[in-house]
């Protein structure tokens, strides 16, 4: 179904890792934080757009993006594959998800297939205690609204940009003849003047 | 010669045990004698003083013992500057990365998403998705999911929604949540001649406050 592609021969992340790993509570030991980022990662394909703490977010966005890079990369004949489907994905039917909608949905992605965004601050913040900031995780193609505002005011080529140009345009044209008129007039006043 | 030597040393090592308690480097007397040192003639006794007789059943507070220093004083009140959190300067601070926001004109932080616009999106977003929870139970998810609003559906002929999963919303589409920018967001109300004005869109920005 899904075969390796040629383009797709290296696994490879679109997303700007950082050097060092983001701290997570966790009493159990590494196991607990690989349970808890298997959680997170399972939400994600899941529901497709989770709001969670930064750490654990940009943690677990990583190995999301290195699941489906691999499943795009491998295909779901791959037996090492499926394992690693069936370790990261604890609800066994997004298994199914991940190579019959996910796979296919980002066959011709360019860029990462998740996009993280920094959910607002809630105000008023309790002063005693630290902020630990909060983001929104989601994966691109989701069914959702999207969060990222309109910017379509910022392309010069929109048709209502277009005429706003042309009608300042305008403006300051006539403003400038008007400008010119006012002075002629006066010159003339002034010449009369001197005649007298 | 040598024996007479050890015989004297022997005797000095007695003499010099002997010499501190006659000229006094122990003090004390013996003990037949501290009796008579303790006996004096009886003086009227103050009152030992004590907390009793000043507070009675009351209680007392702690209270500060030691003085606080102007340093201590002034950081408890203003705080520390470049500190984050609780320990943080205490005073009202500029904040210059606050911007007005594009689509509805409400103060958000530079990096974060506008509160306002926020808040609709994730009300939105929780309903399809308890919809779409509903809807998913065990069985292997194999198809994209379709969100439909109000009238929808019969824009497409039944065989298009073949093998997609659909959602239907109880409800007409918001207007913000556009499915196509280029279709006018106005509907044409020639019949009633009253001005509809839920069916308009105000100029941005419109919901301020």
């Amino acid at each position: 179904m899904n075969q390796a592609e040629v383009t797709k021969l290296m696994s490879q992340l679109k997303i700007a890792l950082k050097p060092r790993h983001r701290n997570l509570k966790t009493p159990l030991g590494p196991e607990g934080r690989l349970d808890k980022l298997r959680q997170t990662v399972t939400a994600l394909i899941k529901y497709e757009r989770i709001e969670l703490f930064y750490n654990r977010a940009d943690e677990a966005r990583g190995y999301t993006e290195r699941l489906v890079s691999d499943a795009l990369r491998y295909g779901d004949t791959h037996k090492p594959m499926m394992e690693m489907a069936d370790y990261w994905l604890l609800e066994k039917q997004l298994v199914h998800k991940l190579f019959k909608v996910l796979c296919p949905r980002f066959e011709n992605e360019n860029g990462s297939v998740t996009k993280m965004f920094n959910a607002p601050r809630v105000y008023p913040a309790d002063p005693k205690r630290a902020y630990f900031k909060r983001v929104v995780l989601e994966l691109k193609g989701n069914p959702y609204p999207t969060i990222t505002p309109d910017s379509s005011y910022r392309n010069k080529n929109l048709i209502h940009n277009v005429l706003l140009d042309a009608a300042m345009k305008d403006f300051y044209a006539e403003k400038e003849r008007q400008q010119q008129l006012l002075e002629q007039e006066q010159t003339l006043n002034s010449v009369e003047e001197s005649k007298k | 010669m040598n024996r007479l030597i050890s015989e004297i040393a022997v005797i000095l090592r007695q003499a010099e045990n002997i010499i501190p308690s006659l000229f006094g480097r122990y003090p004390f007397p013996p003990e037949p004698l501290t009796v008579l040192a303790n006996q004096h003639p009886e003086v009227p006794s103050k009152q030992p003083f004590s907390l009793k007789d000043l507070i009675g059943d009351g209680f007392l507070f702690a209270v500060p013992v030691f003085r606080r220093t102007l340093e201590v004083r002034k950081t408890r009140k203003i705080g520390i500057p470049y500190r984050g959190g609780p320990e943080g300067l205490k005073t009202l601070q500029k904040k210059p990365y606050i911007k007005v926001c594009n689509a509805c004109g409400h103060y958000h932080e530079r990096d974060c998403l506008c509160p306002n616009c926020y808040a609709k999106i994730k009300d939105e977003t929780n309903e399809i998705k308890e919809k779409i929870i509903k809807e998913l139970k065990l069985d292997p998810v194999d198809k994209e999911v379709v969100v439909l609003y109000d009238g929808e559906k019969a824009q497409q002929s039944p065989e298009f929604w073949n093998g997609k999963r659909i959602v239907e919303m109880e409800k007409a589409r918001p207007q913000w949540f556009s499915k196509n920018l280029m279709q006018k967001s106005t509907q044409p109300n020639a019949e009633t001649k009253e001005l509809d004005i839920s069916s308009t869109i105000v100029g941005k920005p419109s919901n301020i406050g």
